[in-house]
């Protein structure tokens, strides 16, 4: 019984450059609409979603953290109440080289059916992914137009 | 009762290039691993995946074809193992948003577990993110042992 979300997608990179991009502000904020992912992302430490203007959209913990091939998450969504609701899901991402291609397999899963957290995700992880394809293989993000109202958010608590 | 995969990739080019892609024997040799697409994409028409060595994997149906916009395959797998399967459909919906594509590919079958589908699923991947990078870049990317 579960909703289950998986992406696999190859990309004219290296996986160091690839866990870099989903892991630094200064790379995630040019493909990710604005978004910086905020952690030390060592294993068991926080991390959160912070938008442009300092609005948390998701946070959680790190499960498992193996630079550059292994990166698993806790996470919580926390504007639209319907997804907000259903708390914890997991997001895993695995890395392989494949002959100077980089694979990515993205894997969002919560443990109910008929997931709105997970229909919601479906929707924005094919955006972030091929805007962060075309970042990697041709040095510029796509410009996609922000495809849902985010509900104002709370002012971000720095997470210590 | 289903199986189904669903791809979206956000390409920048415009609809008319990825259909182009997506149908013609001069791109799709190049980022569909030397396949061509063989039909002439009118609605009954068949079509086969023919392969540079002239074998050919898989064939069917044109079912809808809109130019730019839409193209559904009637598709079944011709090895022995899943050609029993039967019929499988192939759905590619293409829809412009802003200097992008937004390519939607839903491959499907009736069945549960469908092996088809599950083979699919593997591939499609891989020749959507080619095709991707061949749009955006001029480039295909090179896979080992193709």
């Amino acid at each position: 019984m579960a909703s289950k979300f998986v992406y696999v997608t190859y990309i004219r990179t290296t996986p160091e450059k690839l866990w870099q991009a989903l892991t630094r502000p200064e790379f995630t904020k040019q493909y990710w609409f604005g978004v910086s992912l905020d952690s030390t992302w060592k294993k068991g430490a926080p991390w959160q979603m912070v938008f442009e203007d300092g609005s948390v959209s998701d946070d959680g913990e790190i499960v498992e953290s193996k630079p550059p091939t292994r990166l698993v998450l806790k996470w919580h969504h926390r504007l639209f109440p319907e997804m907000q609701a259903e708390g914890w899901s997991r997001c895993t991402f695995d890395i392989t080289n494949e002959n100077g291609i980089a694979r990515l397999s993205v894997v969002h899963e919560i443990d109910r059916n008929n997931s709105k957290m997970i229909e919601g995700v479906s929707g924005g992880w094919p955006r972030i992914l091929s805007s962060l394809k075309s970042f990697l293989e041709s040095g510029e993000a796509l410009e996609l137009e922000r495809w849902r109202k985010i509900p104002k958010a709370k002012a971000s608590t720095k997470v210590a | 009762m289903s199986s189904r995969f669903v791809y979206v990739t956000y390409i920048r080019t415009t609809p008319e290039k990825v259909w182009e892609a997506l149908t013609k024997p001069e791109f799709t040799q190049r980022y569909f691993f030397g396949v061509t697409m063989d039909t002439d994409w009118k609605v009954g028409s068949p079509w086969r995946m023919l392969h540079s060595d002239g074998k050919t994997t898989d064939a069917g149906e044109v079912l809808e074809a809109k130019p730019h916009e839409r193209l559904v395959l009637k598709w079944r797998n011709e090895f022995p193992d899943l050609k029993p399967e039967g019929y499988t459909r192939c759905t590619f919906a293409l829809s412009k948003e802003g200097d992008l594509t937004k390519l939607e590919v839903v491959h499907e079958a009736e069945m549960d577990n469908s092996k088809t589908i599950t083979a699919v699923s593997g591939g499609w991947p891989r020749i959507l993110s080619n095709l991707k990078t061949f749009l955006e870049t001029g480039e295909v990317l090179t896979f080992p042992g193709k």
